[in-house]
């Protein structure tokens, strides 16, 4: 059990620290901490602007996204990379879990996600005015904890695809930009038609916004408990797919020998 | 020499997947995004506006993108050293790069016109179509100018490919690209001001609405693309000499 949390988690930071490589301390707060801030910025004024939605909808709700970038990125970047560096194959050779191995990547994304969600909320509430009360903090925490570990298990997925098709970086900015959409954050979930509606629910980010907005009102936990969980079991889906996904596509790159080809 | 070179690398950039993917498949989220907002704020008079606005925000990604990707590229290609021995001011051979990305955005453009009319028919009654036609090339070209000044900055920094992830949502902000300028805090309204991208924003929007007249506009947005283009063109030739003393060109 003990070499199993090694695996995973010792395994996930070395991991991170090699494949994550191109930032640096500055690139970290520009591209991570101050890109997110400003889309926040955007919507929150373009939902003042047209009327939509108070600011706090649009801070609490991209507080949450802000975790998607790192994360989504984070965990296609977890396989992709190490085929892009060459390194695919020593992964797969290893006689340990591959399951474990990769799920455990995800963790320092989720824990950077975390960060960035934290940091992009506490600047837009500074910034715009937005007063949390003091007893959801726990519950907003513990809030977009889940959203970045399901943002990261959606993210592993993708990196999945990427062992059976190329242009999976394609597919992570396509997606990155579809969350924008349909997750509520933006546009009020009344607002959208039904099919986005019902895609957005089976994607992460979407319940966790709904669990935050709930406790940034003052619902108190018991309200904002039920989408938690659904946020929740969004994450433990995407895992297993992810994992399942890892698996067929690894024994089909190996059967076709097309493991390291980009 | 500026014209054959915009073509060429327009036309290897519309050879890739990814990019032409990502111009089409990007703004036209983004479209819908602001059409249902546009909706939902009771403002469905104001589609054009929308989609015109997602349009320019693809174009500036894709500049934005484009030019920080600009020497990168060269490097990864390995054909940074060949160009920049070239018997020809570094600017004019880095320019028509920049030029490309800006044209390429031009797909994005025409992605949320069509969306928009074909799926949420919004009538593209352009209220002067002659100024439209002339300010959205008038606005390309001046983005073009505008990544040559980006580009030659970039050059400098290793990591300019996440500065650019940086960029969008700011440039975008200050621009009135879909949110007008007098909705945003006072302070940003001098950096708006020295930006082309907001002149091109103005005056492709007044093309589209009637909202004013689309010549001053065009014009200063113009105006402040040459002077990007000179600024440009002096750090590209400082840049570059200071990248061959330390032998560092081709270090990524």
């Amino acid at each position: 059990m003990t070499a199993l949390l090694r695996l995973i988690g010792t395994g996930g930071v070395i991991a991170y620290r090699a494949l994550f490589n191109w930032t640096t301390p500055a690139m970290f707060v520009g591209t991570l901490l101050v890109g997110p801030l400003f889309q926040l910025l955007f919507f929150a004024y373009l939902g003042r602007q047209l009327g939509v939605a108070d600011d706090g909808f649009y801070i609490t709700g991209n507080a949450v996204l802000a975790a998607s970038l790192a994360c989504v990125f984070g965990g296609t970047m977890a396989v992709s990379n190490e085929r892009r560096f060459g390194t695919l194959g020593h992964v797969l050779l290893s006689p340990r879990s591959r399951t474990a191995v990769f799920l455990g990547r995800v963790l320092p994304y989720a824990g950077n996600g975390l960060l960035i969600a934290v940091t992009t909320l506490t600047a837009a509430s500074l910034l715009l005015g937005l007063r949390v009360p003091v007893d959801a903090l726990p519950g907003l925490l513990l809030t977009l904890a889940v959203a970045a570990l399901a943002c990261g298990f959606f993210g592993l997925t993708l990196g999945a695809i990427g062992l059976r098709f190329r242009d999976v970086w394609l597919v992570s900015n396509v997606s990155v930009a579809l969350l924008l959409l349909l997750t509520g954050v933006n546009v009020p979930a009344a607002g959208l038609p039904a099919w986005m509606r019902v895609t957005g629910e089976l994607l992460p980010i979407t319940h966790a916004a709904e669990a935050a907005r709930r406790l940034v009102a003052g619902e108190g936990f018991r309200a904002a408990a039920p989408q938690l969980a659904a946020e929740l079991a969004i994450a433990v889906a995407y895992a297993i797919l992810a994992a399942v996904l890892l698996k067929v596509f690894e024994a089909e790159s190996r059967r076709r020998a097309s493991l390291e080809t980009l | 020499m500026i014209a054959v070179g915009a073509l060429l690398h327009a036309k290897q950039l519309s050879r890739s997947p990814f990019e032409i993917a990502t111009a089409l498949i990007v703004p036209v989220v983004q479209a819908t995004l602001a059409v249902y907002l546009f909706r939902a704020g009771g403002e469905p008079g104001r589609l054009l506006e929308a989609a015109v606005g997602a349009g320019l925000m693809g174009i500036w990604s894709s500049v934005l993108f484009g030019s920080g990707g600009a020497i990168q590229n060269q490097r990864w290609q390995g054909t940074l050293e060949m160009i920049m021995l070239a018997p020809r001011p570094p600017a004019l051979v880095v320019l028509p790069i920049t030029l490309a990305t800006a044209l390429t955005g031009t797909y994005a453009m025409l992605a949320t016109l069509a969306w928009g009319r074909l799926l949420y028919g919004i009538p593209l009654t352009f209220a002067d179509p002659l100024a439209f036609a002339v300010a959205v090339p008038g606005c390309i070209i001046s983005l073009g100018m505008f990544g040559l000044l980006l580009a030659s900055t970039f050059v400098l920094l290793r990591n300019a490919n996440a500065l650019t992830n940086t960029m969008e949502y700011p440039i975008w902000l200050v621009s009135g690209m879909l949110i007008p300028i007098t909705a945003l805090p006072g302070w940003t309204g001098p950096i708006g001001a020295v930006l082309p991208t907001t002149w091109g924003a103005r005056a492709v929007r007044e093309a589209a609405t009637g909202s004013g007249p689309v010549w001053p506009s065009l014009g200063i947005c113009l105006a402040i693309s040459v002077a990007c283009l000179a600024l440009g063109a002096l750090m590209m030739t400082h840049v570059e000499r200071r990248a061959r003393a330390a032998a560092t060109l081709a270090l990524a």
